[in-house]
């Protein structure tokens, strides 16, 4: 008895930690949401919701028009649209390169297989800033700044995505099973295709995602390789809105707001394929 | 690594491709082809990049009339000031788009001097200015920041002199004459009952003066003021001055100890903003340009506030300063020098843009000869009806020279960190007067100086360049 | 072995291969090789030898830079990767209601883009404005003007970069805690063993070799700091307080136009990671020894 009743007291007490935690986590994003919603004048009058004289909340004195004129005149469609674009096309590009080679690298023999993958994974440790500069350079040298080839290329290559891929392939694609495709006739692309990928298909949704997340929030690459303001993404649009609009505090939280929420969205559909290809390199070791 | 999947499990999921897969292909392709085919927005000739809000306001009228008259049109671009600076180094240092006309302001301007004097990415106007008269017209010390190795560089927006601005409700209020103020110690000394504690919180009801130890704009102003400098004439560091150590251990005596008369009310923030509108802190020191962001972000305080002459810092001393500044330059990289060259002129010497500017922005123009248009004699109903634009130029000829050194922004805040570390001093070991803090203020003087004469000396563009 | 078979993986990886050595292992080497020289951006550069590293050790920005990133990493790995550990521990329970909702709040904010949490947090740090100072004025009386972004700026970013790893962490414990096998904690209850000697014994051995990798990430990821500071501390503004390894290498190779140097500070950044990858493995060798 005293035992199951110290079970429950103990899980509500776990339940009690982890309700307060999670309205501490959503806390901000509530604020963020809110505030975007309301005018200045209330925004500096309530902290939250505004209350009307009755002490309910006043809805109606919620208000679109940051969202309007975030779309509207300072052009954040344009900003998304971009966004969209440069993290599902270097999704996309990262993840072939990256299939491709990780596959390669896992189920062939071939020269050269121990140093590329040696030069792969010393790579994994070097910080992306540090290459910064260089990659500066050389966009300069290939006349690629202020394209957006110059986001998407340098971000194509990375070395834990062959890492992924590498170790992806040796337990998910059987060398049976290639040996059987041989025999049938089919081309080694065609293999790969059509046997491979398939079969690397967690991997493939987990990498897509992991890249078109980093993408889309890498601030430092736009900042520094683009030009043009027609070419911004969101991230490098809301550092500008921040310099130009710093008083106007509405329109900076719904600038923020609407930078969040797709890839939120985007997480929310997939979440659990997520979680589990992030967590698989750390635990299998 | 379980079993190897059988091999109609491998077929099965042949069909099937990962619905992530799908959606991340679709959205690559339809956000590639509306990016594709979306309209271009049709460029104009002149391309022109500034990173005022206040700037593009005045402007567009004058633009729009342009792009009317004239075949070379203009398209106006606002940036962030991080972002145009970021974008106008990396355009002059690796030949990226830039536009044909660059406003820069002062904070940015000596970054693009920094290299050999060939890779300076606006047009040397040295002799133009000289050659259309357009020197002898613009007040003087309005060039020195554009100035490099004895080249001009940008065509003066303005003079940006500095006056003190109060709340005179309160001080009135109160029963304080400031007419007869003329030094800042004189000023603190009347401004003393302000500062009661009316609530009994143990801490003052109001602050004098907006100003904390790492205010590195209001630091320089006041610095400048005193007659104090960061580079001799020749551009080498003159940090650790006698002068520039009891200016500093003032100040520093001016934020700490129980005694202390200055807060910290940040501009360009909302908190900032709170506080003066608040009368938390009374009076702030105000640059022409920044009566226009007051009036726009803190419109309730309109009939509230009064500016007059800065308190000197000796008696008979300058009664003013200077905070920021722009510089319109045309850009190497312009194919049509000629063209960018006449929108420059146009927008910043008619007397058109000189009224629109103190109207829209209450900036005083550097063109000495519009200075005696009407339009500076108005009373201003913000500041209680005062004759503002009259008492901005009547300073405006005595404002500090500064030079454009490219490590001013580097001294700049070295001896903003002088300040704070001094400061910290002052409360480390309850030391607060300017006699008790003046040995350690030469010290950090004395290293902020070390600091930028290293790095000065470290630049082999700028030895080559000399 | 066909001739297809013997091309094809050179096919396979040849993109990239063209991409890793044009945008990592070429980069890399120029970087060393940069390093030793004064640039004024892309177009201009000098030999300088090692006058950058010599520069770099009397350069007091730069230590100011490894102070505050040290302070940084130290908070984080201290602060934030018990409390991840810990909300893993509660929620490690099967059957529990609830548990997939906590997981996925606990772990959106990492989602949720440095930048925009730079730009969210400058805003909820605010004096008078903010949301952290007026709830904590309206629940405790806290001072409104509190100076979070200037006078207790470590502090903030720590707290910032809490709100938004603790749950990716988590999720690592979280997959890690999958590891522990049940019948070592059915077996220690039947020795009568406490929850505390439980978690020493049973528990911590299996989780080590994820909590040194975590260890390892948050380190990593701490060195790398950049957005948090650049936007909540004015990095733009050049404040002394925004210095970190990554804001200060920018600032030289970016705004100043240095290169080179920027590049001597990168390398000083890579050999600090470096040693701590070594020592990692070193500690999750030991561990796995021990076991």
């Amino acid at each position: 008895m005293t035992s199951r009743r110290r079970q429950a007291i103990s899980a509500s007490l776990i339940h009690a930690l982890l309700l307060s935690t999670a309205v501490l986590i959503l806390a901000p994003l509530a604020w963020l949401l809110i505030s975007s919603l309301k005018t200045n004048e209330d925004f500096f009058s309530w902290i939250f919701l505004p209350l009307s004289d009755s002490g309910a909340p006043a809805w109606d004195r919620l208000t679109l028009r940051h969202f309007a004129r975030l779309f509207g005149d300072l052009g954040f469609g344009r900003a998304m649209l971009n966004s969209v674009f440069l993290a599902s096309a270097t999704a996309v590009v990262a993840t072939l390169c990256c299939a491709m080679g990780g596959f390669a690298l896992a189920r062939y023999a071939f020269k050269g297989k121990t140093l590329i993958t040696v030069l792969v994974l010393s790579v994994l440790i070097v910080p992306a800033t540090l290459l910064l500069a260089p990659t500066y350079q050389i966009l300069y040298r290939l006349h690629l700044l202020d394209s957006f080839a110059a986001i998407i290329l340098p971000a194509a290559a990375p070395a834990f995505g062959i890492f992924l891929f590498r170790q992806a392939s040796l337990s998910a694609v059987p060398v049976q099973l290639m040996e059987a495709a041989r025999i049938d006739g089919a081309s080694e692309l065609r293999m790969f295709f059509s046997i491979a990928l398939p079969l690397l298909r967690p991997m493939v949704g987990t990498f897509l995602l992991i890249t078109f997340l980093g993408t889309w929030n890498n601030f430092l690459m736009p900042q520094v390789v683009l030009q043009q303001p027609d070419k911004f993404p969101l991230a490098t649009a809301i550092a500008q809105l921040r310099g130009v609009y710093y008083q106007d505090y509405g329109l900076l939280m719904a600038g923020t707001l609407v930078s969040v929420i797709p890839v939120l969205a985007l997480f929310l559909m997939l979440q659990r394929e997520f979680i589990s290809g992030l967590t698989a390199g750390a635990v299998k070791g | 690594m379980s079993a190897a999947p059988t091999r109609t499990r491998g077929i099965s999921r042949l069909e099937a491709m990962s619905s992530g897969a799908i959606v991340m292909i679709a959205l690559a392709l339809i956000s590639g082809a509306v990016l594709a085919f979306a309209p271009q927005r049709e460029k104009k000739p002149v391309q022109f990049w500034t990173f005022a809000r206040m700037h593009t306001l005045m402007y567009a009228p004058l633009i729009e009339q342009w792009n009317q008259e004239r075949p070379e049109g203009v398209d106006m671009t606002l940036f962030s000031q991080a972002a145009l600076e970021r974008r106008m180094m990396s355009a002059f240092m690796s030949q990226t788009a830039v536009a044909d006309l660059i406003e820069v302001e002062r904070a940015n301007a000596g970054r693009a001097f920094a290299g050999p004097l060939d890779a300076v990415g606006v047009v040397d106007l040295t002799d133009r200015l000289a050659s259309e008269g357009l020197l002898d017209q613009i007040n003087l010390p309005s060039f020195s920041p554009w100035t490099s190795r004895g080249r001009i560089f940008g065509l003066p927006h303005d003079v940006h002199p500095v006056l003190l601005v109060y709340r005179a409700d309160i001080v009135e209020a109160a029963g304080i004459d400031l007419s007869t103020v003329e030094t800042w110690s004189d000023f603190f000394t009347a401004m003393r009952p302000v500062m009661a504690d009316t609530n009994n919180d143990a801490s003052p009801d109001r602050f004098i003066l907006s100003l904390w130890d790492s205010h590195a704009d209001a630091i320089e102003c006041l610095l400048l003021q005193s007659g104090g400098r960061y580079f001799d004439d020749a551009g080498r560091p003159d940090i650790n001055s006698e002068r520039n150590a009891l200016t500093i251990a003032t100040m520093a005596s001016w934020m700490s100890g129980p005694d202390a008369v200055t807060y910290d009310a940040m501009p360009f923030t909302a908190s900032g903003n709170r506080l003066k509108v608040d009368g938390y802190v009374v009076a702030d020191l105000m640059p022409d340009w920044m009566c226009n962001i007051w009036k726009n972000e803190m419109p309730q305080l309109a009939g509230k506030l009064k500016v007059m002459p800065l308190p000197a810092w000796e008696k008979g001393g300058r009664r003013t300063s200077v905070w920021g500044g722009t510089m319109l330059g045309v850009t190497k990289a312009t194919p049509n020098f000629d063209a960018a060259w006449e929108v420059a002129k146009h927008l910043y010497t008619s007397d058109q843009l000189a009224r629109e500017l103190y109207k829209t922005g209450d900036i005083i123009t550097p063109f000495r000869a519009h200075w005696s248009d009407p339009v500076f004699a108005e009373p201003d109903p913000y500041f209680c009806n005062q004759r503002k634009g009259l008492l901005y130029i009547e300073q405006a000829p005595n404002v500090p020279l500064r030079p454009s050194s490219p490590y001013n922004t580097l001294a700049r805040d070295s001896v903003r960190d002088a300040v704070s570390d001094l400061a910290a001093f002052a409360r480390r070991t309850k030391a607060y007067t300017p006699d008790a803090l003046l040995p350690e203020a030469k010290r950090l003087l004395a290293l902020a100086h070390t600091r930028v004469a290293n790095e000065l000396d470290r630049n082999i563009f700028l030895r080559e360049g000399q | 072995m066909t001739l297809s078979t013997r091309a094809a993986p050179y096919i396979l990886l040849a993109p990239f291969l063209t991409l890793f050595v044009l945008f990592a292992a070429y980069p890399i080497a120029q970087s060393l090789f940069l390093s030793f020289q004064q640039t004024y951006g892309p177009g201009h550069a000098r030999w300088v030898g090692v006058s950058n590293y010599l520069w770099l050790v009397r350069d007091p920005m730069f230590w100011v830079s490894v102070r505050n990133t040290t302070l940084f990493t130290l908070g984080s790995v201290f602060i934030q990767l018990p409390l991840s550990l810990a909300l893993a521990l509660l929620l490690n329970r099967e059957n529990m209601r609830g548990r997939t909702i906590y997981r996925v709040i606990f772990f959106a904010p990492s989602l949720v883009g440095i930048i925009f949490v730079a730009m969210m947090f400058s805003l909820i740090f605010e004096k008078r404005t903010g949301l952290l100072n007026r709830v904590l004025h309206a629940a405790f009386g806290w001072d409104l003007d509190f100076p979070w972004l200037f006078d207790y700026s470590m502090p903030a970013l720590i707290l910032a970069a809490l709100w938004m790893f603790v749950g990716f962490n988590m999720v690592y414990f979280l997959a890690a805690l999958q590891n522990v096998r049940k019948e070592l904690i059915e077996a220690s209850i039947i020795d009568g063993a406490g929850p505390i000697a439980r978690f020493r014994h049973v528990i911590v051995p299996a989780i080590i070799p994820v909590a040194s990798f975590v260890t390892l990430l948050s380190i990593v990821g701490s060195f790398q700091l950049f957005e948090l500071p650049w936007v909540m501390l004015r990095g733009e503004q050049h404040d002394v307080r925004s210095y970190t390894l990554v804001v200060y290498l920018y600032n030289r190779g970016f705004e100043i136009g240095d290169l080179g140097y920027a590049s001597a500070v990168g390398w000083v950044l890579a050999t600090i990671l470096m040693l701590m990858a070594v020592l990692q493995r070193f500690v999750s060798r030991t561990a796995e020894d021990l076991e």
